[in-house]
């Protein structure tokens, strides 16, 4: 009889409390069910088999421990409503006669309990839909799927284990401030007078001011490469604004409108404000929260979706042909003969070669001050405080500028044509090399030759196209060679009418010949081979891996936002209950009061998802520069998918606001 | 003329199943006139709840009528109360029921407010209720920094700035020490002796013996009155005492 009393207040007290429970035990759930398919995913021996699947687990083992920590900050938020609701009842127990050790061993209960329910029922849904989720993670990475089903013993190892410990934690901290606390202060805990919400203007001010400059920032950097430096920083100052003004700011806010009389004593407003300061100091954190949420799931999904559905537009970047051969020559003939070695290869395997390119250049790393190109003393990489001066440097013969692009340019000595890449500029009239003349550039052109490596690379390039190239080759080649990181090439690269399979044989069977041609002849040029279809498994791997990811936080954060609302919502009506009685008998006519509840409902609950939209809008330009980086150049892409993704989630939202309301308008009325 | 007129006014309770009823008030007829100072006595589960919330058109009695200068608020439209009572009535409870988000002033501003009023008029309003309350230095507090005297004046201002043709006060010394109790007391007979109709609900014979008249309730019936005519109140409140001692052991006998 006594060994069975605890469990079985433990289980009264969870049910009688279901309101509050019934969702932190769905958060449990829905933690273990995530947490599981993404341990099971990255141990997934059929994912394995596959490279594709590899480059997924690689992506989702970071997953895993972003995972486990949202886990536990998520279980302990939802925790800290439970407690709060839960102490007045330990304090009657108490009171009651019940020791603080007894309490102690029904949390202890309770806490076991809630394991075994999220364990269970997380594993069980983990189960079913982790083969669901291989599914759809191979269907995204390009891979055929397998239909054999199974359980990975060790991720559930691991969910029980990483829980148990989670749990554990939280029930260690109930425990603490059950312990700390006196039973009348328990009993009373829920209801102590409330101090108005004094502003605190340095911190609004500072608030307004730091989201200003990041929005400054964010939209006033040119360069990918600074874009993606300044990025984490303009995240952080946003993140840093996000709560000054969430906490500060809209309570100085409401402020202000209560120092407007005209404003303030109005039917419409004098309710809605007040309360608006009260609720905005309980709540701006949460907010803050949430909509730091939102606008992480909004960019994480975006930018991820755009990578995915642009993958066919980034291959093609970094792989303008299918099949690219690259010499590290400028002899004629050495080209001559790789060109006729890939024609027998083709002619051989019955395909059509289409679109041939072939350009010679000069690969020069060099320093742009101004108009000045400097080889010398220059600093490589890219640090934060300079601007990236790094260029990629290219010299190509105004005839194979004029093969590639069919003009007719012609060029007296000492003119150029200056190329210059997407994101750079150049606004000089010369342009001066070494120690040499001043060269006049005749025009600034944006047709490039096409060049995947350049494409790949994260810093701007330079083209000069020029009449004389014999004279910079001899330079470059000669004298300067030995000191400098110079290169040269030849471009050679053309499209095939087989599809990927063909391709890889074709590929394979240039590669063997070119190794047979360097045996036999010893003068036979290195070669650097590229083929699309080689390379399309690993990218569709990476940014297949890449949207999976995104879309499995993505659903992690619209569960933690969810959760948070609702309590919010809970809590909040229980504490409106009251308030909204006195309201009735002073002359507020019911209708009065679902307006003033809604318009304030309204305004907690869209205010971060309005102002995650402002910042994702703020940031796009930043990620669109970034995006640059990872060949992803489709700009109306990017912003349909910031956009769906957008009005996904706003929907998500609204659902979830409906179904929150409902249960608030029933605590309140 | 009589204010608030009273007539055979009943309710019945029915549980949730229709099992039980239960009959709070059987037959309640009384009538104030204006300017009147009414006490409402009982004890508890005598029903003198139940009689305040239908006068206060917060329920609806199941037979009879309350007229309020001759119209019947029984009938008034769902729609229409909330601002009836707003216009009509003023209200001091217990437990004081300020809204802690609201400073002194805006607690007492707040039926105004609802109504619509200018921000002129309410400023001329405030000053001469605040000053005869004694709350003037309190306006810009808030109220978890007043003492409960304070908080209950806060409360009489709020029901007096509408200028209601009666106060409906609900045991409004119940939460108060003895000396906020006289305090608030001797406030009430002021408001009243300027001219103020004020009914009140107690069973503290202290408040009921500043009242003009107290009318005594039990088992849902008005049971007694007495008229004040020319006594002070520690010969009324003799009186009061020795009607309860009547009343308790009349129970006890039938």
């Amino acid at each position: 009889m006594k060994g069975i009393y605890y469990p079985k207040l433990a289980w009264l007290g969870i049910k009688r409390n279901k309101q509050v429970y019934v969702p932190f035990m769905l958060t449990g759930i829905g933690m273990v069910m995530m947490y599981y398919i993404i341990t099971y995913l990255e141990g997934s021996d059929a994912l394995y088999q596959m490279s594709g699947g590899r480059q997924l687990q690689a992506t989702l083992g970071f997953g895993v421990n972003v995972m486990a920590f949202f886990c536990v900050i998520f279980l302990f938020y939802t925790n800290s409503f439970l407690i709060r609701r839960r102490k007045k009842e330990f304090g009657l127990y108490n009171i009651l006669g019940m020791g603080k050790w007894n309490i102690a061993r029904m949390l202890v209960w309770e806490s076991l309990i809630m394991y075994v329910i999220a364990v269970l029922g997380g594993l069980l849904s983990g189960v079913l839909f982790s083969k669901l989720a291989e599914l759809a993670a191979t269907r995204m990475i390009g891979l055929a799927p397998t239909y054999q089903f199974s359980v990975s013993l060790k991720a559930v190892r691991r969910v029980l284990f990483l829980f148990a410990v989670v749990f554990g934690l939280i029930l260690i901290n109930n425990l603490r401030s059950i312990h700390v606390s006196k039973p009348v202060e328990l009993l009373r805990s829920e209801n102590v007078g409330e101090k108005p919400p004094k502003v605190n203007w340095v911190l609004a001010l500072l608030g307004v001011l730091v989201l200003g400059a990041a929005y400054v920032l964010a939209v006033s950097i040119k360069e990918p490469l600074q874009a993606m430096v300044w990025f984490f920083v303009a995240v952080m100052m946003v993140i840093a604004a996000t709560y000054a003004l969430f906490i500060s700011g809209s309570v100085a806010l409401c402020k202000l409108l209560q120092k407007n009389k005209k404003f303030y004593y109005r039917t419409n407003h004098f309710v809605s404000v007040s309360s608006m300061s009260y609720r905005m100091k309980r709540n701006g954190a949460g907010l803050a929260s949430i909509c730091i949420l939102s606008t992480m799931v909004l960019v994480t999904i975006s930018s991820t979706a755009c990578l995915y559905f642009g993958k066919e537009d980034g291959m093609r970047i970094r792989y303008p042909e299918d099949i690219v051969l690259k010499t590290y020559t400028l002899d004629e003939n050495a080209v001559g003969a790789l060109q006729a070695l890939a024609w027998n290869v083709v002619s051989d395997a019955g395909e059509q070669i289409e679109g041939e390119v072939f350009y010679r250049y000069l690969d020069v790393i060099a320093e742009r001050r101004e108009d000045f190109i400097a080889t010398n003393d220059i600093t490589l990489g890219f640090s934060m405080g300079t601007t990236s001066t790094q260029i990629d440097f290219y010299i190509v013969p105004l005839e194979d500028y004029n093969r590639l692009t069919g003009e007719q340019e012609e060029l007296a000595p000492g003119e150029v044509l200056l190329g210059v890449s997407r994101g750079s500029d150049y606004s000089y009239d010369t342009i001066t090399l070494e120690d040499w003349e001043p060269l006049r550039v005749k025009r600034v052109v944006r047709t490039l030759p096409p060049n995947g490596a350049d494409n790949a690379d994260i810093f701007a390039s330079y083209w000069l196209f020029v009449p004389d190239f014999e004279r910079y080759a001899a330079f470059y080649q000669g004298e300067r060679l030995e000191s400098l990181p110079v290169s040269t090439y030849s471009y050679y690269g053309f499209n095939l009418s087989a599809d990927d399979k063909a391709q890889r044989l074709i590929v394979s069977a240039i590669c063997e010949r070119i190794g047979r041609a360097q045996i036999e002849d010893e003068a036979f040029p290195h070669v650097w081979v590229e083929s699309i279809a080689e390379e399309r498994e690993g990218f569709y791997g990476m940014y297949g891996s890449l949207f999976f990811l995104g879309i499995l936080l993505g659903i992690v954060f619209v569960f933690a936002t969810v959760l948070i609302i609702y309590y919010k919502q809970i809590s909040e009506g229980y504490e409106d209950r009251a308030k909204f009685e006195i309201m009735q008998k002073v002359g507020m006519t019911e209708r009065e009061i679902k307006k003033s509840v809604n318009s304030q409902v309204l305004t907690v609950f869209f205010l971060p998802l309005i102002t995650a939209g402002i910042h994702t809008a703020f940031a796009f330009p930043l990620i669109q520069k970034i995006m640059l980086l990872f060949n992803a150049v489709n700009i109306s892409l990017l912003i349909w998918t910031t956009i769906a993704c957008f009005l996904i989630f706003g929907f998500f939202y609204i659902i979830v606001y409906r179904m929150t309301s409902r249960a608030y308008l029933k605590l309140v009325s | 003329m009589a204010i608030l007129e009273v007539q055979n006014v009943r309710k019945v309770y029915t549980t949730r199943f229709g099992a039980h009823q239960v009959e709070a008030l059987k037959e309640v007829s009384f009538s104030v006139e204006a300017g009147e100072y009414v006490a409402i006595m009982g004890e508890s589960g005598s029903g003198k709840t139940t009689l305040l919330n239908i006068l206060a058109a917060l329920d609806r009695p199941t037979g009879g009528s309350v007229l309020l200068d001759g119209r019947d608020i029984t009938t008034v439209k769902e729609s229409e109360i909330a601002s009836f009572r707003r216009d009509r009535l003023g209200f001091v409870f217990q437990d004081f029921n300020l809204l802690d988000t609201f400073s002194v002033r805006d607690n007492i501003y707040l039926p105004l407010v609802l109504a619509g009023i200018k921000m002129k008029e309410m400023e001329d309003r405030i000053k001469p209720i605040a000053k005869r309350l004694g709350i003037s230095e309190l306006l810009d507090k808030y109220p978890y920094e007043l003492s409960g005297g304070q908080k209950q004046r806060t409360a009489v201002a709020r029901a007096l700035i509408t200028r209601p043709r009666v106060v409906l006060a609900d045991e409004p010394t119940g939460a108060l020490d003895s000396k906020a109790t006289d305090e608030l007391l001797k406030m009430f007979s002021q408001i009243n002796a300027d001219g103020q109709t004020v009914l009140m609900v107690t069973h503290s014979v202290k408040a009921a013996s500043h009242a003009g008249r107290v009318l005594f309730i039990k088992d849902g019936e008005v049971y007694h009155q007495l008229y004040r005519g020319n006594l002070t109140n520690e010969a009324l409140y003799q009186r009061i005492s020795d009607t309860l001692t009547t009343i308790a052991t009349s129970g006890e006998e039938g």
